[in-house]
């Protein structure tokens, strides 16, 4: 059990945190920035759709980078680590650790610079605009990254059945919300298409296109009758390896 | 910023450095350009956010049939407006889904963050923090009093966790007395919050 899976039902957190703002920091709108331009410059795009022209975009990042990049690192952290940093504290420290793992930063000169920056707030970042990329970048916001696909199996669920929520192995990343797990659910849509997750699973089973179905559960039937409150019906969008039939 | 956030001061100014550092960095290897976070920042600001959300709730409450469509169909029924960049990122497969006398729905993302950026734009802390997504699944009604919503046990609470494809988001109901307000003068009174479902929106002042 992993406990970044689990987090939805966790008790015993305290209330809730109110903040409205998207940045809480001014700092956190530049990693943001920096996450969505390598999503919008990720190799796998080329085989996209819309198929994007990346080959012909001048930039020296050659990577997948997608939201299960992200996602991974998160799910990745250790739980008390992952509960001690804010939400962008999380996305620096991974993102940077991606650039130098792959070897586009050095360890050093990321330290010395930041050095330099902490004496020199102000100091201005290199001027280099790429205005291509910059295409490329409003295109891929306004056009995105759908995974729908063309089906490769039969549909196995209807709406009005009854399903089991699977227990697969915890794996590196997982779309299984934890709390669903072994949980008795009823099909309420089934999604026109099939859909392809950014990245096989491994043996928790996202692999090539698959339906998704909208399922619904009776709270009571997650947490207990005595243990939630009445009329209350949470729903999820689960992929078909996620699901086993009654019988 | 609350309490939560308030880390010494060296935190904050240590993450500044460095994102900056890094950001320095990925232009001078090329990865970035120097204009690309910008064109980046600039969409949320022009092209993607909650102002094209609540003029498509705004619509839906002037227009029944429109709703319908909205509810059926959310896509069709957004590209009816014409706003740019709607099935862009984050907003490739959206759905809405309608707040009235018995139902309340509340839109929340468990494993992470999904959020539908055309129609909202970028999530607000509250959504991204552990705890609403801990304990918005499990004890809705409760987590409403905190934002200020108080939900009867009677009223359905239907939640909704972002786990795949579809970005969801809240019609919310129309506020009383607003039957003088045109189009425009009842977007304003649409936050993200209520298109969350953790607001509601508050009858204007009299006319």
């Amino acid at each position: 059990m992993k406990l970044q899976h689990y987090i939805g039902g966790l008790e015993n957190l305290g209330p809730v945190n109110l903040e409205k703002q998207v940045f809480v920091a001014k700092w956190e709108k530049r990693i943001f920035g920096i996450h969505t331009v390598m999503m919008a410059e990720s190799t796998h795009l080329a085989h996209a759709l819309p198929k994007y022209p990346i080959a012909q975009v001048p930039t020296t990042f050659k990577e997948t980078w997608t939201w299960a990049s992200l996602r991974t690192g998160a799910e990745g952290m250790q739980p008390f680590e992952y509960f001690k940093y804010r939400y962008y504290e999380k996305w620096l420290m991974g993102i940077s650790q991606f650039f130098v793992d792959r070897g586009y930063v050095a360890t050093e000169e990321l330290a010395k610079l930041t050095e330099h920056y902490c004496a020199n707030p102000d100091a201005p970042l290199p001027e280099q605009p790429n205005p291509v990329l910059k295409e490329q970048v409003v295109r891929y916001l306004n056009r995105g990254d759908s995974g729908l696909r063309a089906p490769v199996a039969p549909v196995r669920f209807t709406v009005g059945n009854t399903v089991y929520v699977a227990d697969p192995e915890a794996a590196d990343h997982t779309r299984l919300p934890g709390f669903l797990r072994n949980k008795k659910g009823t099909v309420t849509e089934v999604y026109p298409g099939a859909f392809e997750y950014f990245v096989s699973t491994g043996p928790d089973g996202l692999a090539g296109p698959q339906h998704v179905y909208c399922v619904s559960f009776d709270a009571s039937d997650i947490w207990g009758a005595d243990k939630c409150e009445p009329h209350t019906v949470i729903y999820a969008d689960l992929f078909d390896v996620y699901l086993k039939p009654v019988h | 910023m609350t309490p939560l956030f308030d880390y010494d001061e060296n935190r904050e100014a240590a993450s500044a450095a460095k994102v900056r550092a890094l950001e320095a960095l990925l232009i001078k290897k090329g990865v970035l350009g120097s204009d690309s976070v910008d064109a980046v920042l600039s969409h949320f600001e022009t092209v993607a956010g909650p102002f094209n959300g609540a003029r498509i709730v705004a619509r839906a409450w002037l227009d029944s049939d429109y709703k319908r469509r909205l509810l059926e169909d959310t896509p069709k029924a957004i590209a009816e407006l014409h706003f740019p960049g709607m099935d862009g990122a984050e907003g490739e497969h959206m759905k809405a889904v309608a707040n009235s006398a018995s139902v309340h729905n509340l839109v929340i993302c468990t494993l992470c963050s999904c959020y539908p950026w055309p129609v909202l734009g970028l999530p607000p802390y509250w959504y991204k923090d552990p705890v609403f997504r801990s304990r918005g699944v499990r004890e809705p009604r409760a987590v409403l009093r905190e934002f200020g919503v108080p939900i009867s046990a009677e009223k359905e609470v239907k939640i909704w966790d972002s786990s795949a494809q579809i970005r969801w988001f809240v019609i919310p109901e129309r506020p009383a007395n607003s039957e003088h307000l045109n189009e425009a003068q009842l977007a304003a009174l649409i936050t993200p919050e209520a298109m969350m479902g953790v607001a509601l929106v508050p009858a204007p002042p009299a006319a």
